[in-house]
């Protein structure tokens, strides 16, 4: 198992590498360059002052030394500094990443808590009732577009309703202790609700294939005929071999964690790092751009890791070198 | 007292409209009755309410900001949200009144050389910074070296210091700006910040800890910024003129138009900026109504089509007014803004100075249009068909930035026109910085643009002298014409303003017969608040270019709390 991983991790620098070279490349390809302006530029600036300010920023040096450059900051893990504040970047990840994390992680938990036991059921009984009606239900939200679900569930719960807070992370006058987690708890209900229903709809629909395809399997059939009552053939038997595919795909997954959501993010006014990397993009800001493409490479190359080890801790086949 | 009279006159409408409509069931008669009362009446046109009710001291004021500042340093300063902050934390030397004359602020006066070379500035006397230390000499002097030393990027205040020969101080209050020629502008250039030099020394200029937490001048001190959140500020006491009204300025950043519009229903915001759409929705909105207000003026941005001049295309003046001609801008003024914007005649807004309104727009007129492209030799080999000319089609591409959505609907209305006298231009949508870098390098046939003006200024040398022609200069469309070329270098040396006026009109005339662009509209801008924030005044500089502007609103007492 050891010798699995650090193989994997040495393959990981190579593609890291790989990664790094195309997304400065794409970034360095793409037509504008910085200040030629954010979202809310209100002026250009004229040949002179934007001539001054690429050699400001060193982009009047050849790519490749560009390219040297940076990449020599970022193995000694200094991600540089922003075009357009002139602090470290770092600086400026760390202020979005908390409140990320808070709301894709709280997604991703709800997607997967209710996915799993709602496909299970589903798929243990195929065509039942509850199986139709929670497939029509899926289906639906899986379509339903995530802006227009924001834009309806403020207009719900916000405004008409007013249970639950139209915009941003806390109250103003946020209070102490357990009345400012629930403040913030409140907070996050929306935008949580809105990035989990389509994980959810998906996923469920995954486990329920799975278990509906392994519970006509002869080995469900043979723990039956030994005597495991319904719900123990499906938990026990059923589940497990319809879990393979979903933890795989939960690898996936992962990473989204720190991708941000730019619409959600942008309707919630949350200060997240999807709204950072897309102001970034349209500000030009390089060092920022490429510092958050690398850290979602490094996430999904790791994602992917955690996830094939834990493939391998489910199922002997993968541990033993038998199949993938 | 002029809501007073504006309730009595909706107290008509209802009567009207309940004797108009007597079989009508009762409920709908409520319905209507209900939305007339309380429906505001847009205001298109310029209001001043310094003078009405007796202003009160206290409340929080809630702002809206579309994107994050990027820096609280007013030299590095690019965008308007940026400019929304320090406006209430660092004053300048000068400011624009609601007339667009340079009022004082920071600096009392400003006299001027015989030869127009030589700006000497006597700072107030009273002027301090919030830790109690004079503003001196010494920081404005700081400040202009700042803005022209080549390892700082500040991009709004360089092109006015290009010409800067020396700045120094005279004494403690009083600096000398020396410039290598004389220009009729100069003194917009100090509409100008000052920074704390005490505070920069030693520090690295682009990270000091002062850009994100300035040291005040203005009537508020900065207290807080949470990144992509809020920005606090409170009353600076310190400061020696007029106090503002309100306690403390909480600006909040929102960038969707759909979410801020809620919170000022929610009351979590006192001000918003509209879009067309969001307007359209306000207007028809009773909890709208019932809140909020909406107020609509005039300023000095308009939106054109440039062609470029360099383009064989575009090269006749004949083709570029049919292109003018080809535009149906009565109906984008009926159908894209509803009534609330003015069709204009030249590269200014009706508002500005140098605006003659007696230059007419050019009319409307197809027919008339394909007669000016057949003598500009132009011509369709059948009748209908694909005009050409020396074997080249008549084709080109229209671009247009993503965010645009007003100019895209302009673009697609002129290709239709278009296409019925045999030219084919193709609407191109384009993400903002690349378009941004075609237009800059000049490498397009037309494009849609939208001119945004942060000052008064009406100097068209940059944007149409044959010697800014991009990629070195804003004359996007490589306009040379050595009959304006003549008149604009004049008109930017002549130091009497009466004169000035007169040849920049001059000027407006021939822009509009050789159509370098095709100049549009000039638009409405939309704001709306709750109605308990009073003492707006409107300007063609908006309401945040002029001094006081924000800082005269407050708080009606029955909401203040």
């Amino acid at each position: 198992m050891i010798v699995y991983v650090a193989r994997r991790l040495a393959l990981a620098v190579p593609t890291l590498f790989g990664i790094a070279v195309i997304v400065f490349l794409l970034l360095h390809l793409a037509p504008g360059g910085p200040g030629t302006g954010g979202a809310d530029a209100a002026r250009r600036v004229s040949g002179k002052a934007a001539e001054e300010m690429r050699r400001l920023y060193g982009l009047d040096r050849p790519l490749p030394e560009q390219f040297a450059r940076w990449m020599g900051r970022v193995v000694r893990l200094d991600l540089g500094e922003s075009f357009v504040d002139h602090r470290p970047v770092s600086e400026r990840i760390r202020e979005a990443l908390p409140h990320t994390l808070a709301l894709n992680g709280l997604a991703l938990l709800f997607a997967l808590g209710l996915a799993i036991p709602l496909g299970v059921l589903a798929g243990g009984s195929p065509e039942s009732g509850f199986d139709r009606a929670s497939s029509a239900a899926l289906f639906a939200l899986y379509s339903l577009p995530t802006f227009w679900a924001a834009l309806l569930l403020q207009t719900l719960f916000a405004v008409q309703l007013r249970w639950l807070p139209l915009y941003g992370t806390a109250s103003d006058a946020a209070p102490a202790g357990l009345a400012g987690l629930a403040d913030r708890l409140a907070h996050l209900a929306l935008p949580v609700t809105c990035l989990t229903y389509g994980t959810l709809a998906f996923v469920a629909r995954l486990v329920r294939s799975g278990v509906a395809e392994a519970r006509s399997s002869d080995y469900v059939l043979a723990a039956r005929a030994r005597g495991a009552s319904r719900a123990r053939a499906i938990w026990g038997h059923a589940f497990p071999n319809a879990l393979l595919p979903v933890i795989t795909l939960a690898g996936l997954l992962l990473p989204a964690l720190l991708s941000g959501s730019v619409i959600v993010e942008r309707i919630f006014a949350w200060p997240g790092l999807g709204r950072l990397y897309f102001d970034s993009i349209l500000a030009r800001d390089y060092p920022v751009i490429l510092a958050l493409s690398l850290l979602s490479a490094v996430a999904t190359l790791a994602a992917t890791l955690v996830a094939d080890v834990a493939l391998a801790a489910a199922d002997p086949r993968v541990r033993d070198g038998a199949v993938g | 007292m002029k809501s007073g009279s504006t309730a009595a006159v909706l107290g008509l409408l209802v009567l009207a409209t309940g004797c108009q409509a007597p079989t009508e069931s009762p409920a709908v008669r409520i319905a209507t009755a209900t939305a007339t009362a309380v429906r505001p009446l847009p205001q298109l046109g310029y209001i001043d309410e310094s003078g009405q009710g007796t202003p009160v001291d206290g409340g929080v004021l809630r702002r809206r900001l579309t994107g994050e500042p990027t820096t609280l340093n007013a030299v590095l300063q690019s965008s308007l949200p940026e400019a929304q902050v320090l406006q209430y934390v660092q004053r300048n030397l000068f400011d624009f009144d609601a007339g667009l004359r340079l009022a004082p602020g920071l600096a009392q006066s400003m006299e001027t050389s015989a030869d127009g070379l030589t700006y000497t500035i006597a700072l107030r006397a009273d002027a301090v910074w919030e830790d109690g230390r004079p503003v001196t000499a010494k920081d404005a002097v700081f400040t202009i070296r700042k803005i022209v030393d080549p390892k700082v990027p500040a991009q709004v205040f360089k092109p006015l210091f290009e010409e800067l020969v020396a700045v120094e101080a005279l004494d403690e209050r009083r600096f000398q700006v020396r410039f290598s020629r004389p220009y009729a502008f100069r003194p917009m250039a100090f509409v100008l910040p000052v920074l704390p030099a005490h505070r920069y020394e030693g520090q690295n200029f682009l990270k000091a800890k002062d850009n994100r937490a300035p040291l005040s001048s203005g009537p508020y001190r900065f207290v807080s910024w949470k990144a992509q959140e809020t920005i606090e500020l409170e009353r600076n006491a310190k400061y020696p003129g007029p106090r503002g009204h309100f306690d403390r300025i909480v600006f909040r950043v929102v960038p969707d138009n759909t979410t801020a519009y809620r919170m000022l229903l929610d009351d979590t915001l006192d001000e918003d900026q509209l879009d067309a759409g969001l307007k359209q929705k306000a207007s028809s909105d009773p909890a709208f109504a019932a809140c909020c207000r909406l107020v609509e003026f005039y300023n000095l941005d308009y939106n054109y089509i440039v062609l470029n001049n360099r383009s064989p295309l575009f090269a006749d003046a004949r083709v570029r007014r049919a292109m003018t001609m080809l535009l149906d801008r009565a109906s984008i003024v009926r159908g894209l803004y509803r009534g609330s914007a003015r069709i204009i005649s030249g590269p200014w807004a009706p508002d500005s100075p140098a605006y003659d309104a007696t230059v007419d727009p050019l009319a409307f007129n197809p027919e008339a249009a394909a007669r000016l492209l057949d003598e500009a030799g132009w011509r369709a080999p059948s009748p209908g068909g694909a005009r050409e000319k020396d074997g080249r089609r008549f084709e080109f591409d229209l671009l247009v930035s993503a965010g645009s959505e007003i100019g895209r609907q302009i673009d697609e209305m002129l290709a239709a026109e278009l296409a019925r006298v045999g030219v084919t231009a193709r609407v191109r949508t384009m993400e903002w910085a690349a378009f941004v870098e075609r237009i800059d390098a000049g490498s397009f046939e037309a494009a849609s643009l939208a001119w945004s003006a942060v000052d008064p200024n009406p100097d068209p040398y940059f944007y149409w002298h044959s010697s800014q022609c991009a990629p070195n200069g804003l004359n996007d469309g490589c306009y040379a014409s050595p009959e304006a070329d003549r008149r604009m270098a004049e008109a930017r040396q002549e130091l009497d303003p009466g004169r000035r006026v007169a040849m920049l009109r001059g000027l407006h005339r021939l822009l509009r017969d050789e159509a370098p662009a095709i100049f549009v509209v000039n638009a409405a801008q939309k704001h709306a608040f709750r109605r308990r924030v009073r003492g707006l005044v409107t300007s063609p500089l908006g309401l945040t270019g002029i001094w006081p502007g924000p800082l005269s609103w407050w708080a009606a007492p029955e909401a203040t709390q």
